[in-house]
């Protein structure tokens, strides 16, 4: 165990979320598998934070939700995106760039 | 999209809640056993898999109610399990609740009701197509000539056109989509076979059509129905008139006697539209055009120098009432210009009040020209004042209430921390229960609200038909006003009781006994006794004020003597009778009204006494030059050659009018002091003088005799120069009002009076036939309302006072139980207990008479204009509100320290 700070940064678990479920639809222990391994451990989600910003964001329209039967038959709640939340996504995902590039930037001149 | 599902998605939850507990419940674990079973695939026993996964993923528990806290619902649910509870308390305590919704009730639906008349009064746009559109018109420069005006017009702002003003700007302008017009007047009606007098309005052709009125029936008039002078008799009638007098007949193109003239109805106007004037509820329309035949002694229609018309118009669209004002302006001035070349004045001076100070305002008239409502508006906002003062009673009554009851919970709030509620949870639960009493307050409130409306209406239209047009509904801005208010005092009341209780120190709390209190909760109790001895003296002060207005008014000296006098209004002329017949129709009359069994005299004038009416000119002695800017305006009525006699206006010097005063004998007047003095000097020396009128011929007078001054024009306004002279030697014909001096009960005489006119002729129409005392409170209207008003208010404030008073007093006397058990034991006499109790009492209540006393005459001195004959100070009022307050406050403290003083020492002392 190392003491490396694993948090999501603060307001982009929406982001990570909808760019993983735009590969696919899945659970919320799929979803937290998947951010973790793509980020190579750098990002690690609770289960509570997760689970109420996936509520959230059904609700925001963004996501759909359905009880399925997973590979393992075990009966579990299916997150997809729809269309509104692919739009969503392409929003964030270039408001992050904007701002992650001109972060990269400051820290360049910095040095 | 989002919105939608929020609502949905949170409804079924809320509806379905043990779903949706099982949908995160299984979620939750379906995660966990996710995790568990990815580390047993990695080789961890199931035991060390559960371990593993806890430790990496937290507790199952926290991340079950975690999700399940999330959405609107859960504060909803809160919300409704307070409110849920709030209720069962309310239940339980039902005296409490009760007096507490009542007082409520009492404040909101008193405000409801007077806000309804402001919101009617000053607000609410006319009932028309697109009201925002709608300009009022008037304008500044001088108008010599005749002016026949009901009122509304101030310095600059005259509303009262002429004709062909009016015809040149609708016809020339090219800002307005229609220019329309309106003049009031009495018409006489005759419809199978019964006449009656009603209102009528004349207007523009385009009147319907502009303000997009439709029809009922038939059809409404178009500009084609403005034609020549007098060529186009026909009629629309208002909705309200056609199914109350005509039972909704049938009645398009039938014929119907208007002044004894046929004619045609054209259709019947939408239900709910009354007039561009708000204020006006004519029964009958008539075009413009007509005027020639309806009011032939004037010939208004042709005449650049008779100003009588409203005028009013709407925007086309994308044109402001800037670009509107700027655009009429220059055709007005124009328009002006060529005018003053007709007029005999050509100086400098008269060229400049004439034309360059002449100007057109055009003013946004969603709700409509109003002649009433400049009056109304103080009277209105004296009433919303007193009204508030009311709600801030109420506030701080229902407060103390709540406070004493909150106190009583002391064990239950402990309890309630103690079982891990925080101070928000109670504060929440507290203001639940505030909001909920509001409600059911607002509620009762409101719907006592059309009752009171109604009980209004129907008091300030008793009397002389002023009616107002005010309305007996609530629209959404009363509700909204009303609900807004609601809160707001719900919030105050609620939540001054609730700050109390938040976070105490819970250890302590549970220790509390009945015989202690915090100091925090008695000071705020003293406020609460403060507020409510100010609040309840400034309504007394303000009744006792109005109360003493009215009876003042009631009582002033008129200089004649109003008991057992009768009046009435006939004309003639709404009967078809022609400039000849009415002179001598009018005598036979009075004749024969005069020799009715007791009747003691009978007399008639054009000018009705005490009834807002006036007629004035300038009138002059013979050979008499005016000085340079010597403006005399002189009433001048004409009157019966027993006119004076039936009055009882007192003879100063000379001789009545009297039989040998005839329409062919030599013309005489009589005078009253005033108008002596300001000529003569004196009455002895006026006598015998000429007076004429200057510019009018046939008007040469000798003065016979002087006469005392008498009030006219209202009992508020003082008596004014005034110039009698005979309607049979008059230059014009018109109908008149006349006064019956009885020798009996007057209200017994309507029947004889009705059927004498009706034996000469029953076309005649007796009009209003009232007695005197109805006619002077009939001009008292809003007086009348705001006493009355004022009077209800103050009894109330007297009452919160005592209920809110005895409320506080009787619990924190109780507090004292013990306190008073020592004393008691140690000897003290029940007397010296209870003025103990007394003298803590009086002595809030003297500070708060002598911090409110200041602000009291601070408030009233605002409302001075509308007092008569009392001081902003008046040592009566004050005295009597601060003696009564004190006796209540007394009274209040009394019960409690009494009953405090009976009780067994020993019992006391053993009390918790």
């Amino acid at each position: 165990m190392t003491d490396l700070n694993t948090d999501v940064i603060q307001g982009t678990l929406d982001l990570l979320i909808l760019k993983t479920l735009s590969l696919g639809p899945l659970h919320g222990f799929g979803i937290a598998r998947r951010v973790e391994q793509v980020s190579a451990g750098v990002f690690k989600v609770n289960p509570g934070s997760l689970l109420t910003a996936l509520q959230r964001l059904e609700r925001a329209g963004w996501l759909d939700a359905e009880w399925k039967q997973t590979e393992n038959s075990r009966r579990a709640k299916f997150y997809s995106l729809t269309r509104t939340g692919k739009k969503q996504l392409e929003a964030e995902t270039a408001d992050w760039t904007r701002r992650a590039s001109a972060i990269a930037r400051l820290l360049e001149a910095e040095g | 999209m989002s919105l939608w599902r929020q609502l949905t998605h949170g409804l079924r939850n809320l509806t379905h809640r043990s779903a949706r507990d099982r949908d995160v419940t299984d979620e939750v674990e379906q995660y966990f056993a996710e995790a568990e079973a990815e580390l047993r695939s990695r080789g961890l026993s199931a035991r060390e898999a559960r371990r593993a996964a806890r430790l990496e993923e937290g507790n199952v528990t926290v991340a079950k109610e975690r999700v399940s806290g999330y959405g609107w619902e859960n504060a909803a649910r809160s919300l409704l399990g307070d409110l849920r509870y709030a209720g069962r308390q309310l239940r339980k305590h039902p005296v409490f609740t009760l007096t507490a919704t009542l007082t409520l009730a009492l404040g909101i639906g008193a405000n409801a009701t007077i806000f309804s008349l402001i919101d009617q009064a000053l607000v609410q746009a006319l009932p028309v197509r697109d009201p925002g559109r709608l300009v009022v018109l008037s304008f500044a420069g001088a108008g010599p000539g005749h002016t026949s005006s009901e009122g509304g017009s101030t310095e600059g702002h005259r509303h009262e056109f002429s004709y062909p003003m009016y015809h040149d700007l609708r016809d020339r302008n090219t800002v307005l989509d229609g220019l329309i017009a309106e003049s009031p007047l009495t018409l006489g009606v005759t419809w199978n076979n019964h006449a009656e007098s009603v209102k009528g309005e004349m207007v523009s052709g385009n009147y319907f059509q502009t303000l997009g009125v439709r029809p009922a029936a038939g059809r409404l008039f178009v500009a084609g129905d403005e034609t020549a002078p007098g060529a186009n008799p026909v009629a629309v009638l208002s909705f309200d008139y056609w199914k109350t007098h005509l039972a909704g007949a049938p009645v398009v193109g039938k014929t119907l006697l208007v002044d004894g003239l046929p004619f045609t109805i054209t259709g019947v106007a939408a239900p709910g539209f009354h007039s561009m004037v708000w204020g006006h509820t004519p029964d009958v329309f008539v075009p413009l055009s007509m005027e020639q035949v309806l009011t032939p002694e004037w010939q208004f229609l042709n005449d650049h120098r008779s100003y009588w018309i409203d005028v009013a118009g709407r925007l086309k669209p994308n044109v402001t009432r800037e670009q509107a004002e700027a655009s009429l302006n220059t055709l007005f001035l124009a328009l002006r210009a060529s005018e003053f070349t007709q007029l005999r004045d050509q100086s400098a001076k008269a060229r400049q009040e004439f034309i360059t100070n002449a100007h057109l305002n055009v003013e946004a008239g969603a709700n409509g020209f109003s002649p009433l409502r400049g009056d109304l508006k103080m009277p209105l906002t004296i009433m919303m004042g007193m009204v508030l003062l009311v709600i801030g009673m109420v506030v701080v009554n229902v407060a103390s209430l709540l406070l004493v009851r909150a106190a009583g919970r002391m064990r239950e709030f402990s309890v309630r921390y103690a079982l891990g509620a925080t101070g928000r949870q109670v504060v929440q639960q507290l203001l639940a229960e505030g909001m909920l009493l509001g409600l059911l307050g607002a509620a009762l409130g409101l719907a006592i609200t059309p009752g009171a409306l109604r009980l209004l209406i129907h008091w300030t239209s008793a009397g002389s038909g002023s009616g107002i047009p005010f309305r007996a509904t609530l629209d959404w801005r009363v509700l909204g006003f009303t609900l807004g208010v609601t809160l707001l005092a719900s919030l105050l009341f609620s939540l001054a009781p609730a700050l109390q209780f938040r976070n105490p120190r819970l250890a302590e709390a549970m220790q509390q006994r009945t015989g202690t209190s915090n100091g925090g909760s008695l000071s705020f109790r003293r406020t609460c006794v403060v507020l409510q001895i100010g609040l309840s003296l400034l309504l007394i002060v303000a009744a006792g004020l109005f109360v003493r207005t009215i009876d003042n008014l009631r009582h002033v000296q008129t200089g004649f003597v109003t008991d057992n006098l009768l009046a009435f209004d006939l004309n003639p002329s709404l009967a078809g009778y022609p400039a000849t017949g009415i002179v001598p129709v009018e005598q036979r009359v009075l004749d024969a009204v005069g020799a009715l069994p007791g009747v003691r005299s009978a007399g008639a004038t054009n000018d009705a006494d005490l009834a807002s009416a006036d007629i004035t000119g300038d009138i002059v002695p013979a050979g008499y030059t005016p000085k340079p800017d010597e403006d005399f305006d002189v009433e001048l009525p004409w009157v019966s050659n027993s006119y004076l006699q039936t009055l009882g206006v007192p003879l100063v010097a000379g001789r009545y009018f009297n039989a040998g005063d005839t329409a062919t004998s030599e013309r005489v007047a009589i005078i009253n002091q005033s108008f002596a003095k300001h000529y003569f000097g004196s009455a002895e020396e006026a006598l015998g003088h000429h007076v004429s009128r200057p510019n009018k011929a046939n008007t040469d007078a000798t003065i016979v005799g002087v006469v005392r001054d008498v009030k006219h024009a209202s009992v508020r306004e003082p008596a004014v120069a005034t110039c009698y002279t005979l309607f049979a030697q008059a230059t014009r014909q018109t109908g008149l009002t006349f006064y019956v001096r009885t020798s009996q009960e007057p209200g017994a005489m309507t029947a004889s009076i009705h059927a004498a006119v009706a034996g000469i002729d029953t076309k005649l129409i007796v009009g209003d036939l009232r007695t005197m005392a109805v006619e002077i409170d009939g001009t008292l209207v809003a007086e009348r309302a705001i006493a009355m008003l004022a009077a209800a208010f103050g009894l109330l404030a007297m009452l919160l006072a005592g209920i809110g008073l005895y409320g506080i007093l009787a619990y924190s006397t109780a507090q004292r139980t013990h306190e008073i058990g020592i004393r008691m034991a140690l000897g003290a006499q029940r007397g010296t207990v209870v003025g103990l109790i007394l003298r803590e009492v009086l002595l809030l209540a003297g500070g708060a008479i002598l911090a409110t006393i200041p602000l009291a005459m601070l408030a009233t001195r605002a409302v001075r204009s509308q007092l008569y004959g009392v001081s902003v100070a008046d040592p009566v009022v004050y005295g009597a509100g601060i003696l009564s307050i004190c006796v209540v406050a007394a009274l209040a403290g009394f019960i409690p320290a009494r009953r405090a003083a009976t009780i067994d020492p020993a019992r006391a002392l053993r009390t918790e």
